[in-house]
């Protein structure tokens, strides 16, 4: 029998990747420090850490603790600043070979979208990935990506600005009917839907009594979240992505093919990988032939074939 | 003072446990020789630099020899590599390339060093280094003035003994503390006119004093007020000698005080939770002074964890 390939080729809100497996943002820092451990142009793409209009320097620490199968992180959006990031850091993002998706982070509506639309200017960045999700910062983040009214604001004035470039709307998974805030995205412009950002939790240390993160709080990520992922980008893909033509970027607890197919069967068009690059920083790379091996394995050509697959 | 010394090469490799050993109450002693890949990578480590190692795979000891204290946190399912220095590097030429086994002290404290006890002899470990910048040795070093606090002994452990390889002629005492004579991580012996030394430091032809918070051995009190001591009695040139010091973060504060005192050069190896080590996380985060007397956050694994103790702005 003749061995045919299998095309791991996603077309991806437009921007064609060659394979659907990125790195998540904030676990992949500006994509140079995991360019010391793996081939990046294997890479369907990556997702910077966020980016905010001016440098944030981060939440005291501790800022994480491991838990059952996972972790908790409030680092608090450390970064360098949208002119820092510009001038440092694009330079490398041009030659990385890679799709590079910037995740863009701020505390009001404007901040947002004056970081959105300077980097929707750069050729080196193939689209961009809002945050209004993060559940460590006071202000934005989270407070945005709970109320429906809100994400169509930010949604609608961000998409004005992306010049074209896709804008991928990032989903808290903390609220009561994801449905309701991933139609807000789609509705009000957005490319593609990102899911699911950390799931807000806390531990305590009980000789203290105090929680262990200087935050208090921080958000649950690893394998711990990956079946509520899985329900939640099935939920999503279901009621809302699939009938709007609306490509999903699945995450939550990947480590190896298996995680990465269960999340692309429930309807992911591409998935991502977070808190193992911690633990094994060219993960990625195991997980793109493990998707193949599937593939091989059941006989499937092509992507399309795999996303959204579930009987 | 110069910057510390940056890893050329750092990766993922194998390791080959060559020996796994108690050496005190909770306190042990793992040797493992490195893959090829490793060797190379660790040829040209310094003291101060430091690994990580996946132990998610490791299975528990059984029931009876896991300390009571550790019982309940013991099942915890683990999934993040772990930080450890060494506290003892050796690169032996061979035709194929160096061959580095190194040497790890650890304390049974949580899940992983639980775990830990498992290793024997030929079980293997995925490990990422060296990371991290380890202590830097200015051209013109006379004296090196080492302050260990419990766990901090392992990386001056290594630099007494490196600088005994390298750097002969520097003169090197540490001073070793804990709260009590238990949780010191070495054997005492009764030196020739100096009360209680360090056997570890001793083998090595290195000076050592001994401090415990409860007196139970050598001088009663903080590690640092023993080396202060030793200091007023023992005066030593600013422009020749340093403190490096590495142990709990008020231990540190105390070694920055010390030789703010006494017009000395201080490097500190400090600590931070991590869950990568090499950057990824952003969570190990140390705040330093700018010139600008402002602060701003390093990251303890690449860009320490040894730093200039006048950088560091202290948690107590």
């Amino acid at each position: 029998m003749m061995h045919q390939d299998v095309d791991l080729t996603v077309d991806f809100a437009g921007v064609k990747l060659a394979n659907p497996v990125l790195t998540a943002s904030g676990t992949c820092g500006y994509a140079e420090e995991l360019g010391e451990f793996m081939d990046v142009s294997a890479l369907g793409g990556v997702v910077t850490k966020s980016i905010t209009l001016a440098p944030r320097k981060g939440n005291p620490t501790p800022r994480i603790v491991e838990t059952d199968a996972g972790m908790l992180n409030a680092i608090g959006l450390a970064n360098i600043g949208l002119e820092r990031f510009l001038s440092e850091k694009i330079p490398m993002l041009e030659k990385l070979g890679t799709a590079v998706f910037v995740n863009v982070a701020g505390q009001m509506i404007d901040d947002y979208v004056a970081v959105a639309e300077r980097l929707a200017k750069e050729k080196a960045i193939s689209g961009l990935e809002l945050n209004i999700s993060c559940p460590n910062v006071k202000q934005g983040g989270i407070s945005f990506g709970t109320d429906p009214a809100l994400i169509r604001d930010i949604t609608r004035q961000v998409k004005q600005v992306c010049g074209g470039k896709p804008l991928i709307v990032k989903l808290t998974p903390t609220v009561t009917d994801i449905c309701a805030t991933a139609r807000a995205a789609v509705e009000s412009g957005a490319d593609a839907l990102s899911l699911v950002n950390t799931f807000t939790a806390m531990v305590i240390d009980i000789e203290s009594r105090r929680p262990v993160l200087a935050n208090r709080t921080g958000g649950l990520s690893g394998p711990a979240i990956k079946p509520i992922a899985v329900y939640l980008v099935n939920r999503v893909y279901n009621e809302v992505a699939r009938p709007a033509g609306v490509p999903i970027l699945g995450g939550g607890g990947i480590r190896n093919g298996t995680d990465a197919v269960e999340f692309m069967i429930a309807g992911a068009t591409a998935v991502t990988i977070g808190t193992a690059n911690f633990v094994q920083p060219d993960c990625a790379v195991a997980v793109i032939e493990g998707i193949r091996s599937y593939c091989l394995r059941k006989g499937l050509r092509t992507m399309k074939e795999l996303t959204g697959s579930l009987r | 003072m110069q910057h510390g010394v940056a890893a050329a090469h750092k990766g993922v490799f194998t390791a080959e446990v060559l020996s796994n050993q108690q050496i005190r109450e909770c306190y042990w002693r793992v040797n493992l020789k490195l893959d090829a890949i490793g060797s190379r990578y660790f040829e040209l480590a310094v003291p101060g630099q430091f690994l990580e190692i996946d132990l998610s795979g490791l299975s528990l000891p059984s029931e009876k020899n896991i300390p009571a204290k550790l019982h309940d946190i013991a099942s915890r399912q683990i999934i993040l590599r772990r930080p450890f220095s060494f506290s003892d590097i050796v690169v032996t030429p061979t035709q194929d390339g160096p061959c580095v086994k190194l040497e790890i002290l650890y304390c049974v404290l949580g899940p992983a060093t639980l775990r830990m006890m498992t290793l024997q002899s030929g079980d293997t470990l995925s490990l990422i280094g060296p990371l991290g910048n380890g202590f830097s040795i200015p051209q013109n070093l006379k004296q090196a003035i080492l302050i260990a606090g419990g766990m901090g002994a392992p990386p001056l452990l290594h630099l007494a003994g490196y600088l005994k390889r390298h750097y002969p002629s520097v003169q090197t005492i540490c001073f070793a503390g804990a709260r009590s004579c238990e949780d010191l991580p070495f054997t005492l012996k009764i030196g020739n006119l100096t009360g209680l030394v360090l056997e570890e430091f001793d083998v090595l032809g290195v000076d050592s004093r001994v401090a415990t918070d409860d007196g139970s051995a050598g001088f009663r009190g903080y590690v640092t007020d023993c080396a202060r001591h030793w200091l007023q009695t023992n005066p030593v040139d600013p422009e020749s000698a340093v403190i490096y010091a590495c142990g709990p973060e008020p231990m540190l504060a105390g070694a920055a005080r010390l030789a703010e005192d006494f017009g000395l050069p201080c490097q500190v190896s400090m600590e931070r939770m991590m869950a990568c080590g090499i950057g990824l996380c952003q969570s190990c985060a140390i705040e330093t002074k700018t010139i600008a007397a402002e602060t701003e956050y390093k990251l303890c694994c690449k860009d320490g964890p040894v730093f200039d103790s006048k950088k560091v702005v202290f948690k107590l």
